[in-house]
């Protein structure tokens, strides 16, 4: 076996490893990925814990969520301890705030990177709240734009200019970043109650839990906005078959009829801009909330 | 070995063995790695109440105290109850030195040797000099040709076959003949009558329409399989520990954010 490859100072092994079979994309590409869009998800990953769900035989074996920085984490990767009431024990997560440790969870086969809703500095305060609009069977994509539009139309006329992305998968995440003077239960709260408002506009849209499994219908899940639960992080790969790519859209886009297919590990990288840039300078405030 | 095994199967150890494979007076420096890994999922034991991991101690079974490792020797139990001392020393004394030498004494056909007799397989990797590797290799393919002789692996000796394998060099440690039950020895299998003529027509006819092509890659740890998924929905199942909002909040909220929207309505 040759020895450790580096590149800069991360060893990096098995690159010819295929993580995606039906494309054939290997863990050479999938690092090449994550190194040329370090830039546009570092700012989403850095100052925050992250949950990995790794697939070390790729997208077809199976995969694991790793919470823990896994044994043989170098010291130079920057780690964020948690005592987890449920675990009931210190969970060291990994905070990626490097194109080093990028690399690193790439060659860990960390294909998919979720991000929590709130910085380490303040876990208990989100920076951001989250509608994941996951539909249901034979509601597909279209049903999930129909809704978010509604969404992003409701929340426009209470002042807000939500961000959205495809979750990779057959849903789309509309969010809001967040001032930091919201708990977790009052964010969740409000994408409660903007849940069963919508829903009275357009009946496919479902708002409770008991209501979800309903054939044809849109869940608006609220569920997300708690502690030290998570969302995939834009830009972050998904583990399809299409090696999809969960993706920043602007609003203009998501009217024109896009599919999560047109955003792959093969595509992501020649898109022109990018429709998050501006995230973290556009903090709102929630109307008709009052925090303490 | 499945194909899609060997394309994504286990990551290789490092080498835990170096030295050489010696034919009469020509050495091939080589290291061994291990080559066949089983998925096995371990656990850990714990205490229900609080989660917190059982831990072993080595206590003497007269006064139940905790031993140190300093006061433990090994016992050899001569007869029931009855065990002699020996040392470490004394085991380290007469413990084979590994010469660092795979000691191949003849070639045979790789068929002579029964599947029975493998122990466990390595993989055989150049320690510099891939020239001489590679001719070994290639010599071994042209002959059709294994080789067979002695390593010796930490604290044992074993036979040892050397061949070919996908570009590689491969050795498998065998079984002592003494350690492999001989069928004639089995009482049951001694008296075991001739089959009827009809019968064994009947048998073959089946045997006939089973027959295929090996496909071990058909095969899976379903018990395996099953175990992960259960651990995988445990693990997303301890992040789902959310208190759901109380329902009249959020109309509470939802009423507060119609005012809104009406207000705003009125405002334009």
């Amino acid at each position: 076996m040759a020895g450790d490859q580096m590149v800069g100072k991360v060893p990096v092994t098995n690159l010819d490893r295929i993580l995606y079979p039906f494309l054939g994309v290997s863990k050479k590409e999938v690092i090449g990925y994550y190194i040329r869009s370090a830039p546009r998800i570092l700012p989403f990953l850095s100052g925050r814990a992250l949950v990995m769900q790794r697939f070390p035989d790729g997208v077809a074996g199976q995969g694991f969520y790793e919470k823990d920085a896994p044994p043989g984490t170098p010291d130079w990767v920057t780690l964020f301890s948690h005592g987890s009431r449920t675990a009931e024990r210190e969970i060291r997560y990994v905070v990626c705030d490097s194109p080093d440790t990028l690399i690193w969870l790439a060659n860990l086969a960390a294909l998919e990177l979720n991000i929590i809703l709130a910085r380490t500095d303040d876990p208990e305060r989100p920076d951001m709240l989250l509608f994941d609009l996951d539909p249901e069977p034979p509601a597909g994509f279209p049903e999930a734009v129909e809704t978010a539009l509604a969404l992003s139309e409701l929340l426009g006329e209470l002042g807000l200019s939500p961000f959205v992305k495809t979750s990779g998968r057959k849903g789309l995440h509309v969010v809001i970043p967040l001032d930091r003077i919201y708990g977790f239960d009052e964010t969740r709260t409000f994408v409660h109650a903007i849940g069963i408002l919508l829903s009275r506009r357009l009946p496919k849209v479902v708002s409770e839990l008991s209501g979800t499994h309903k054939p044809g219908t849109v869940f608006v899940d609220y569920l997300q906005n708690a502690a030290w639960k998570t969302m995939i992080a834009p830009y972050s790969l998904r583990a399809t078959e299409q090696a999809t790519v969960s993706m920043p859209l602007s609003w203009e886009e998501v009217r024109k009829g896009i599919m999560p297919e047109d955003f792959t590990i093969r595509t992501a990288i020649s898109r022109q801009g990018d429709p998050w840039k501006e995230f973290f300078d556009q903090a709102e405030r929630l109307p008709a909330v009052n925090n303490e | 070995m499945s194909e899609e095994e060997q394309e994504s199967g286990p990551v290789p150890h490092r080498a835990f063995w170096t030295g050489s494979i010696s034919i009469g007076l020509v050495n091939v420096p080589v290291r061994l790695m291990v080559m066949v890994r089983e998925h096995t999922l371990s656990f850990r034991l714990l205490h229900r109440k609080d989660g917190q991991p059982i831990q072993y101690r080595r206590v003497c079974t007269r006064d139940n105290r905790e031993v140190p490792w300093e006061d433990i020797v090994k016992g050899y139990e001569v007869r029931e109850g009855e065990y002699i001392m020996i040392e470490r020393e004394e085991i380290e004394a007469v413990r084979p030195e590994s010469d660092r030498r795979i000691r191949i004494d003849r070639f045979i056909n790789v068929l002579e040797v029964e599947p029975v007799y493998y122990d466990r397989t390595y993989l055989l990797v150049p320690d510099g000099s891939p020239e001489a590797y590679a001719l070994l290799m290639e010599a071994f393919r042209k002959k059709g040709r294994a080789g067979i002789g002695r390593i010796t692996l930490r604290t044992r000796e074993y036979p040892a076959l050397v061949r070919e394998y996908q570009d590689a060099l491969i050795l498998i440690t065998l079984h002592y003949p003494d350690e492999v039950t001989d069928p004639a020895a089995v009482e049951e299998l001694s008296a075991i009558p001739e089959p009827g003529k009809k019968e064994l027509a009947l048998a073959e006819r089946i045997i006939d329409d089973l027959t295929g092509e090996l496909e071990l890659s058909g095969y899976h740890d379903t018990y395996r399989e099953r175990i992960e998924e259960l651990i995988q929905k445990k693990m997303k199942g301890e992040t789902v520990h959310v208190e759901k909002p109380k329902a009249a909040e959020a109309r509470e909220l939802m009423s507060a954010l119609e005012e809104t929207l009406a207000r705003i309505k009125d405002s334009r």
